[in-house]
């Protein structure tokens, strides 16, 4: 490939491509603030504590996993 | 304590400051790359709120407008892996059109080899050849290098030669 093939493909996206308005025309800071707002799901501490038990529990007592599914 | 102190601690005001003062540089870069204004101004909007979720990992010593630049591009590229090469690249009312120079048929013929390109070289390929943007400018923005820019310009002009021959369009 030359330069040549790189100036003919520059020119065929040029002419193809159609141009864009590169000028914001709005302030985006309101939309902004509006998304810092949304606070993300926080999972409380005892969800994380339950979560934490019982995976010790199941890792010394695996046959517990059994019981635990059947009564699911 | 400068604004970028403030804005690094967390600063609402600062950030405020920091956004009006950039909002037009980040949607300006995006839009370069995307080429739809209306997911440029959502994805500036994303890309503010990143900058701010990330402000923790900003180095005072380093240069904000670059920091930010390559928050923006790698929300860019990733809107375009996600985007289906079929959706097309929008024409805004107005706009001049080169009809004179290329067929209707032929400009689609182009559009759609362009769309299928990997993401990361279409932005290479965009800011290089159609933006005309100098590489080291866009090597920064894609965090790599000048020579990594060029190969992928380079690889994106040989495979739009090849899939432009296929379908039977010499450019």
């Amino acid at each position: 490939m030359t330069e040549h093939d790189e100036r003919q493909i520059r020119e065929a996206l040029q002419q193809s491509l159609p141009p864009v308005k590169t000028e914001l025309h709005r302030d985006l800071w309101p939309a902004v603030l509006h998304k810092l707002d949304v606070r993300p799901v926080r999972v409380p501490w005892y969800d994380w504590a339950l979560i934490g038990l019982s995976t010790t529990m199941f890792l010394f007592f695996p046959q517990l996993i059994l019981v635990f599914a059947y009564h699911l | 304590m400068d604004l970028l102190q403030r804005f690094a601690l967390g600063e609402i005001d600062a950030f405020e400051t920091l956004v009006r003062q950039f909002q037009g540089d980040i949607y300006a870069w995006i839009v370069r790359i995307v080429r739809d204004p209306g997911i440029a101004e959502d994805l500036t909007v994303e890309a503010l709120w990143r900058i701010y979720r990330a402000r923790h990992r900003f180095r005072l010593d380093g240069n904000f407008s670059s920091w930010v630049r390559r928050i923006a591009t790698n929300l860019a590229l990733d809107h375009l892996r996600s985007r289906r090469p079929e959706q097309s690249l929008l024409e805004e009312p107005g706009a001049p059109q080169p009809d004179h120079l290329l067929q209707r048929e032929i400009r689609e013929k182009i559009q759609q080899a362009f769309r299928r390109l990997p993401a990361k070289l279409q932005v290479a390929a965009t800011l290089a050849l159609v933006e005309g943007q100098p590489y080291g400018e866009i090597a920064d923005a894609l965090g790599t290098s000048v020579g990594a820019v060029k190969l992928r310009v380079f690889r994106a002009v040989r495979i739009l030669r090849k899939q432009l021959n296929h379908l039977g369009v010499g450019p």
